[in-house]
């Protein structure tokens, strides 16, 4: 009788053959395919509030975009974004420039069964949103008309230019139903009360967040049945992650971004959303080291900018004149300043001024931490000798925030980067006399920065508007409190099988991706 | 019964000289001490790990000590249209992202490593030597009480430690040293109390103690001398593991305030641009290594020759 039992060389034939078989490239695409219905994505961190008023933004916006409707969404023409009305409507126009009308789109079902979307429930979600943490894109709206089960009319309290394309685009532009909000209190942290929209969310924290396909979702289906979301915090950990073929897109940093551009990998492509996102070093005008103008302004000839691009960022970055990030109405295509140490040790011995000692405050990450050593160095050759702080995200964030303690008094120097959405007055919010203390840092007031800013959002001439935003920003300039550095892109990689759709602020909208 | 059961673990030192019998005389005395000195330099020059411990260590030691003559670069000078070369002529260790040589900068990072290991660890066994001492001699409820300090302040994982206090208070060098010397001062006030136990009921203390000599003398002039040198080896294997707490508490940000070179900093800079230079991550490595070795081999060798109850095993 014949043995079919196993014989050690049986068993190392075996194996051999299936290591070799598990080399061989076109069965790992073979397996690739098989998982085609999975999109594999990152997030950097836990989805902790994903209620649109109270939420920190980010990847909430995303989660958001795939499980709640929104009215209208973004549109991309080339390098520009514009807005278009959304699956969710079958109508959204402006009628004059107060009133915008509206019609969902029939066979919107809540889950849950929490019944059809109704106009009600844009009336209840927008006006909510007045009250809440991001009441600023709010600002315009006085109420919302129901006219019918599925119509209505937005109507504004102030002709907004830009309402459309920040607020409804925009995560805070998101729909919830009113039964459902009701039920949980009028406020959700990590679980959708009701969702409506092509998935349904589940996460785990400190893992995951899974978008699974929604059984009574009757639009169109999205390219992928499932999206996962890994939380990795370290962009570099993600990039890793991606060379590796564990992810199908993700973020990437400065480094990583010149070097792919330089030598594309086979079968992996970049894609940009924008440059919304301006970086600058601020000055507090109200500190004892820095009350003096000149000293400011010495400070600002001192920084070499373009070292700063090179160094922290290879040269990825636009160089920045100001808070308009390029593309947007009102950017500016030069300082005021440049740099020029002599000029600066001129200024600092004018002011009578030497040996001063001052600490640069930064976020404890890769680029800034370069950018805050050039700086420190460029200030040492003008005499001025600096301390850099790293911080962690907790306590950079409150530090020059007068409701979270006593930091601000001592804010000297801080390198800060805010993001913005795709129009000029967003930026300049953070900047008017009633932001001192909240996210006006520099703590400067000007009478007529505030009347540009109200002037701003109310015109609707380009050419005007351009001209309000340019002379806003020398305003800021001329104050001595800000050293421009650079707008950094939303840059991802991904693979070259599916598409990417970001918004030009860079969240991603998972239910917009495309298999190639 | 014994007080303390680790009285009975530990065993008699061998160190107790006093009592000699009659027909020993002095001389012979000095000539067998000499013998055995001479005998145990033999015992660590043939042995390899022994040697190659001296020197590395040796090499640590006058590599910080002489950075600045040794460094080719000042280490915080930029240059950063020559970042992220390779090791060259120019630049034998390459540079990093902002163009600083980082050969200068493992040579400076060497001197906060030595920094660092020389007064953290000497603070460290000072203090807890006394400490120590102090426990196994005094009362009995000051031991008790030293006992629960000492392993209230062992039961923290030292960069659990470290992540809370820099929190508090912000990263910096001084930070870096008090936690180092916090947590290895237990470790050796434990030894040194248990070495103190058993030498407290001992003749030659009783004898001493009978003659009116105060605390501090019997303990400074009488326990100290026979304490000490199971400590000093101590120290020396403890070296490294502080060399890695700064390096790794640096890595993590939390150390060194740049631009100071840290081997830490080195390691994560070259992390971060692992990808682009890989050769940052392991000229910043190879340091660390080889200073961690070095003391771990020379503290072996150390212990292998000295302590007597090991020397019965061979």
């Amino acid at each position: 009788m014949k043995q079919t039992g196993l014989s050690r060389r049986g068993f190392l034939g075996t194996t051999a053959a299936l290591g070799a078989l598990g080399l061989t490239p076109g069965w790992t695409t073979a397996a690739f395919a098989q998982t085609g219905g999975t999109l594999r994505l990152r997030i950097d961190g836990d989805n902790d509030v994903l209620d649109p008023g109270f939420m920190t933004g980010g990847t909430e916006i995303e989660a958001q975009k795939q499980c709640l409707p929104f009215l209208a969404q973004y549109a991309r023409d080339g390098e520009t974004f514009t807005w278009e009305p959304s699956y969710f409507v079958t109508k959204l126009e402006q009628r004059d420039a107060t009133h915008i009308d509206f019609e969902l789109a029939e066979g919107l079902v809540w889950s849950n069964g929490y019944g059809p979307v109704l106009a009600s429930d844009v009336k209840f979600s927008y006006e909510r949103m007045k009250d809440s943490d991001w009441s600023g894109y709010f600002e315009a709206l006085d109420h919302v008309e129901v006219t019918g089960d599925r119509t209505g009319t937005i109507v504004l309290g102030k002709p907004f230019a830009p309402f459309i394309m920040i607020t409804l685009c925009h995560g805070p532009g998101a729909v919830l139903s009113e039964k459902a909000m009701a039920d949980v209190g009028d406020r959700f942290t990590t679980q959708f009360p009701a969702v409506c929209g092509p998935y349904t969310y589940e996460a785990t924290p400190g893992q995951r967040a899974v978008f699974t396909a929604n059984p009574e979702w009757t639009g169109p289906k999205p390219a992928f049945d499932r999206v996962e979301c890994n939380v990795i915090t370290e962009v570099k950990a993600a990039e890793l992650a991606f060379e590796a073929g564990e992810l199908d897109c993700t973020e990437v940093g400065a480094d990583t971004l010149a070097r792919y551009t330089k030598n594309m990998p086979d079968g992996t492509a970049i894609a940009v959303a924008g440059e919304l996102q301006y970086m600058w070093m601020g000055m507090n005008t109200e500190h004892p080291k820095l009350q003096d103008i000149r000293v400011r302004k010495a400070i600002q000839h001192a920084v070499d900018v373009d070292t700063i691009l090179q160094g922290a960022y290879s040269g990825t970055t636009a160089k920045s004149h100001g808070i308009i990030c390029p593309g947007l109405t009102g950017q500016r295509d030069s300082a005021g300043y440049g740099y020029d140490p002599a000029k600066a040790r001129d200024l600092l011995a004018e002011a009578g001024v030497s040996g001063l000692q001052l600490t640069l405050r930064t976020l404890n990450n890769q680029e800034r931490m370069l950018a805050a050593q050039i700086i420190q160095a460029n200030l040492m050759q003008v005499g001025i000798t600096v301390k850099v702080l790293p911080l962690d995200s907790g306590p950079f964030w409150e530090m020059g925030q007068e409701s979270k303690g006593d930091t601000w008094q001592d804010l000297e120097l801080w390198l800060m980067r805010f993001g913005t959405t795709p129009d000029p007055y967003e930026a300049t919010q953070w900047f008017t006399s009633d932001q001192v203390g909240v996210w006006n840092w520099e703590r400067w007031t000007d009478e007529e920065y505030d009347r540009l800013y109200e002037e701003g959002i109310n015109e609707t001439d380009p050419q005007k508007r351009h001209d309000i935003y340019v002379r806003m920003q020398e305003i800021m300039e001329n104050t001595g409190a800000y050293v421009w550095i650079n707008h950094e892109p939303e840059a991802f990689v991904h693979s070259t099988e599916i598409g990417v759709n970001a918004a030009p602020s860079g969240e991603l909208n998972y239910r917009r991706f495309t298999k190639a | 019964m014994s007080e303390n059961p680790s009285e009975s673990e530990t065993g008699e030192p061998a160190v107790d000289a006093s009592g000699l019998p009659d027909h020993v005389t002095d001389a012979d005395i000095r000539e067998s001490a000499a013998r055995e000195r001479r005998e145990k330099l033999r015992m660590f020059l043939t042995n390899w790990q022994g040697v190659t411990g001296l020197i590395l260590v040796t090499l640590f030691f006058a590599s910080a000590i002489f950075a600045p003559w040794l460094a080719p670069y000042d280490p915080n000078a930029l240059d950063v249209p020559a970042r992220l070369s390779g090791p060259t002529w120019d630049h034998l260790a390459g540079t990093d992202q902002l163009g600083r040589d980082t050969l200068s900068r493992i040579l400076y990072g060497g001197r906060v490593a030595l920094k660092i290991a020389a007064i953290g660890v000497s603070v460290a066994l000072v203090v807890g030597l006394i400490l120590g001492m102090i426990a196994g001699f005094g009362p009995r409820w000051l031991d008790n009480l030293l006992l629960l300090a000492f392993d209230t302040v062992r039961s923290f994982p030292t960069i659990v430690l470290a992540l809370a206090m820099v929190a508090l208070t912000g990263p910096s060098l001084g930070m870096v040293l008090a936690i180092v010397i916090i947590t290895s001062i237990p470790q050796y006030a434990r030894v040194a109390r248990t070495a103190t136990l058993t030498l407290k009921n001992t003749d030659f203390i009783l004898a001493e103690r009978s003659l009116g000599a105060s605390m501090a003398r019997i303990l400074l002039h009488h326990v100290m001398p026979n304490v000490v040198g199971p400590l000093l080896i101590l120290a020396a294997m403890d070296v490294p593991v502080v060399v890695t707490v700064e390096a790794g508490l640096s890595f993590l940000g939390l150390g060194v305030l740049p631009p100071t070179a840290s081997w830490g900093t080195i390691l994560n800079e070259g992390y971060l641009v692992i990808r682009d230079a890989p050769w940052m991550v392991i000229a910043g490595g190879i340091p660390l290594i080889l200073t961690t070795l070095g003391f771990t081999f020379l503290g072996e060798a150390l212990r292998d020759i000295f302590d007597p109850r090991m020397g019965k095993g061979r």
